[in-house]
């Protein structure tokens, strides 16, 4: 079979793509450290949060040096903290969301950046993002996936709480 | 294909005889065509108004197969990949990667 030189150069362009592509996102999980958002978080009865050793009581929990774990519970139409009351989170530390809802299916997402998975009854949702020192102070939090009729409100924040000014009253434990 | 519109359009041009209009159809150039055709009746009509087989069935001029020079779309895909490498980068290294955060575990 012929095939036009020209062909061969057009050709070679779109695997080359194609290879560059798939470095790119090889990259990213190697290089980078992306993870995508997977099922390890486990499951929960979405009729009984107030019996878990932590979403009966979501907040901030200390779990080791300069690591925190985030326990939210989402609901028509808030997030537990985050709605009534901020997230308060240490810069400088490694946090992990643990996000179920006790409803329906919510979403997550933390406004403006790559933080964000899908909330839904019964499963949790564990996101690990690591807050800088230097960063924002405020994030805006939001619910991206349709609840129900006052979803354009559901919304929260998250507050950077500087090293220097974070107490362990912050923390649930 | 060629072949057998020739055939169709001969047909049709048989049919027609006695048509009325015996004026020559314009012969295309460099038809060869021996003799002037009676024009097409209604039936040798296709649906876009093309008389059937008045089209050039012989062979203008041959070419090899790399003279076919197409440089205009060489160019148009190499500017097409270039956009697409250029919008990867940017979404995934400075859109992605360069967000505030992001999901690490």
């Amino acid at each position: 079979m012929d095939i036009h030189r020209y062909e061969k150069v057009w050709l070679a362009g779109a695997l080359l793509l194609i290879v560059g592509f798939i470095a790119t996102v090889s990259y990213g999980a190697v290089g980078a450290g992306i993870t995508m958002v997977n099922d390890e978080g486990g499951q929960v009865d979405h009729d009984s949060l107030d019996e878990h050793p932590r979403f009966s009581e979501p907040g901030t929990y200390a779990d080791g040096p300069n690591e925190y774990d985030v326990y939210v519970v989402a609901y028509q139409f808030g997030f537990e903290p985050g709605t009534q009351e901020p997230i308060r989170v240490p810069a400088g530390s490694e946090v992990t969301f643990h996000v179920t809802s006790r409803d329906v299916t919510h979403g997550f997402q933390v406004v403006g950046t790559n933080a964000n998975t899908m909330v839904i009854p019964g499963q949790v949702s564990t996101i690990t993002v690591r807050f800088d020192e230097a960063g924002t102070e405020e994030y805006g939090l939001l619910c991206n996936e349709y609840c129900g009729a006052a979803h354009h409100a559901m919304e929260g924040r998250i507050e950077v709480v500087p090293q220097s000014q974070w107490n362990e009253s912050m923390e649930v434990s | 294909m060629v072949a057998g519109r020739n055939s169709e359009s001969d047909d049709a041009a048989t049919s027609s005889d006695g048509g009325g209009d015996d004026g020559a159809q314009p012969v295309p150039d460099g038809g060869g065509a021996d003799g002037a055709q009676p024009v097409p009746g209604r039936d040798a009509i296709d649906d876009e108004g093309y008389a059937i087989g008045s089209g050039r069935s012989d062979v203008v001029r041959r070419i090899d197969h790399d003279d076919f020079d197409p440089i205009g779309t060489l160019v148009l895909i190499a500017i097409y990949m270039a956009i697409v490498g250029v919008m990867w980068v940017f979404m995934y290294f400075v859109e992605f990667l360069g967000g505030d955060l992001t999901v690490i575990g």
